[in-house]
């Protein structure tokens, strides 16, 4: 064998099931029971039962353990478990732990789920320091480094990516109708989705520019759908996934990075990173592109972790689709529509879908290698899946096997 | 009015704790490596740069440039009725560091203009937070 180490994964393992519950604004049911609803929906659609899965692989932010599901399930026993994170930059991490646990002989079917009440629970948008009765007025300590922001108002996701969106428009003179671009393609996407939200609401960039501003530079439509639901995938072996009933999508290559500059905490501290407008994708990126011996030119479809609209245009410039800077220019060119060199987010991502956490772009990536998509790319063989930043992020590449 | 108490720092962290006994003085400080000099923000014990443990806080004149800003429209907190503008700062003699401000409303800012500290009674404690305003 010749090559770097770390090509090794290389195609040797595959989603060969996806489930997911039906996205809302209220479930009225708690996140072990979507967890538990996904979950078996992935398994059947492996072509398995819940006796052949040995391995759990969780999301550090889900409420369910993995012993939580593996119980609810009625797993014989779990011989490998893991937990990505923070957040939103758990599932390609989560896929990344699942191969690793399989390659290794640790496990050999394992599901990756990501369940919350995103909307009717605790919302990530409501901010997390101090906001309910109750909570102490002090904030941050014991490492958490909150004493730096909170106090300043800095209190919620949006506002950090606000700072970063304003950030790219001071450097480069990205424009706010360029991230609608970004907004419009994911709703567009949505609209031929039945399990979107946004399936039945259209968006015209009059109506992007005239909604109300939440933390400027970025409005209403600027942010994503926090959710309730649950998605799940089943990964094994290449070899198991092409005896079962579903077209396997190879997972090409995975990747986690804290870097450049790996920084402590949850979320606020990244705004201390040297560049704001190149993130940690950009390093994902170079690790990812060699794992997979294939670049941005590969790419036939591709699912960005949009919790906001500046999320998806950095990552565009950071995963090599543009060059540094041109990600406005690039969304508004009608390159990530249908059609276009790179569609993004055909399921409508999390600013028209809903918020899964990263989640549902894994699940719509594999929806797109079988050619099952609603906003299918014609004879797609390679789809881009990538998770969260700032602080960390985690990518996959999946292709057609 | 705003009746709901404000989110107060904590101020005896093991790391973070010297940044608010300086503000607390009406001195703005950043954390730095006692061997290499290098400005240790986020606050921490141990100079990865030149593997010394062992830290100053280093005073710095409390001026510095705009880096990027947000106007919050939105209620999040009811700590922070809006529109309030919270501004991203560099100082200018702490590189590598950048520091939050809050400013009430919405103010004309434009990237990279000069930014002063000046630091805000937050309890009966005499805890003071470093903030940023325009400085023209």
């Amino acid at each position: 064998m010749s090559g770097p180490p770390d090509v090794g994964h290389r195609d040797r393992c595959a989603i060969s099931g996806i489930g997911a519950t039906r996205f809302s604004s209220d479930s009225g049911r708690s996140a072990l029971s979507l967890a538990t609803e996904a979950a078996l929906a992935a398994i059947a659609d492996a072509g398995l039962s819940p006796a052949d899965v040995d391995g759990v692989v969780r999301c550090d932010l889900d409420a369910v353990m993995h012993n939580d599901l593996a119980h609810a399930l009625g797993l014989p026993d779990v011989t490998y478990w893991g937990v990505s994170g923070p957040g939103g930059a758990a599932p390609g991490g989560m896929i990344g732990q699942a191969v690793g646990a399989i390659l290794s002989g640790q496990a050999t079917a394992v599901l990756a789920f990501r369940a919350l009440n995103g909307r009717s629970g605790a919302r990530f948008g409501r901010g997390a320091a101090g906001a309910g009765p109750g909570r102490a007025r002090r904030v941050g300590g014991g490492g958490k480094y909150d004493e730096f922001f909170a106090p300043y108002g800095l209190v919620a996701p949006g506002h950090l990516f606000s700072l970063l969106a304003r950030r790219h428009m001071i450097e480069f003179g990205t424009t706010e109708e360029q991230l609608g671009h970004i907004a419009l393609a994911c709703r567009a996407r949505a609209n031929a989705n039945p399990a979107a939200q946004m399936v039945d609401r259209p968006l015209t960039m009059e109506q992007y520019l005239a909604a109300r501003m939440i933390s400027t530079p970025l409005r209403l439509f600027d942010y994503c759908l926090e959710t309730d639901g649950a998605c799940a995938v089943v990964v094994t072996s290449a070899e198991r996934a092409r005896a079962g009933p579903q077209p396997p999508a190879l997972i090409r290559a995975v990747v986690q990075s804290a870097g450049p500059e790996p920084q402590v905490g949850f979320l606020y501290p990244a705004l201390m990173r040297e560049s704001l407008t190149t993130q940690t994708s950009k390093a994902a990126a170079a690790t990812l592109w060699r794992r997979a011996g294939l670049g941005p030119g590969d790419v036939d479809v591709a699912q960005f972790y949009d919790c906001f609209t500046i999320t998806v245009l950095i990552q565009l410039e950071d995963y090599g689709f543009c060059a540094k800077g041109e990600g406005g220019p690039f969304a508004a060119s009608g390159a990530i529509d249908k059609g276009g060199s790179v569609p993004i987010n055909t399921s409508g991502g999390h600013l028209s879908e809903g918020y899964l956490h990263g989640m549902n772009h894994v699940v719509e990536g594999v929806r797109q290698i079988r050619g099952t998509s609603t906003a299918q790319v014609p004879g797609a063989e390679v789809c881009l899946v990538t998770s969260g930043i700032p602080v960390t992020t985690s990518a996959l590449v999946l292709r057609r096997g | 009015m705003n009746d709901v108490p404000r989110l107060v720092p904590e101020t005896g962290d093991h790391d973070t704790g010297g940044f608010f006994a300086a503000a607390a003085r009406e001195e703005l400080a950043v954390c730095a490596c006692a061997a290499c000099g290098a400005v240790l923000h986020l606050p921490r014990a141990y100079c990865a740069r030149c593997g010394h443990w062992g830290t100053v806080w280093r005073t710095v004149a409390g001026r510095g440039r705009l880096y990027s800003w947000t106007t919050v429209e939105h209620q999040v907190h009811r700590a922070f009725p809006v529109p309030y503008t919270i501004v991203l700062v560099e100082p200018d003699d702490a590189p590598g560091a950048r520091l939050v401000g809050y400013l009430p409303g919405r103010p004309e800012l434009v990237a990279g203009m000069p930014m002063r500290v000046w630091f805000e009674p937050v309890d009966d404690g005499g805890t003071r937070l470093p903030q940023w305003t325009p400085d023209v």
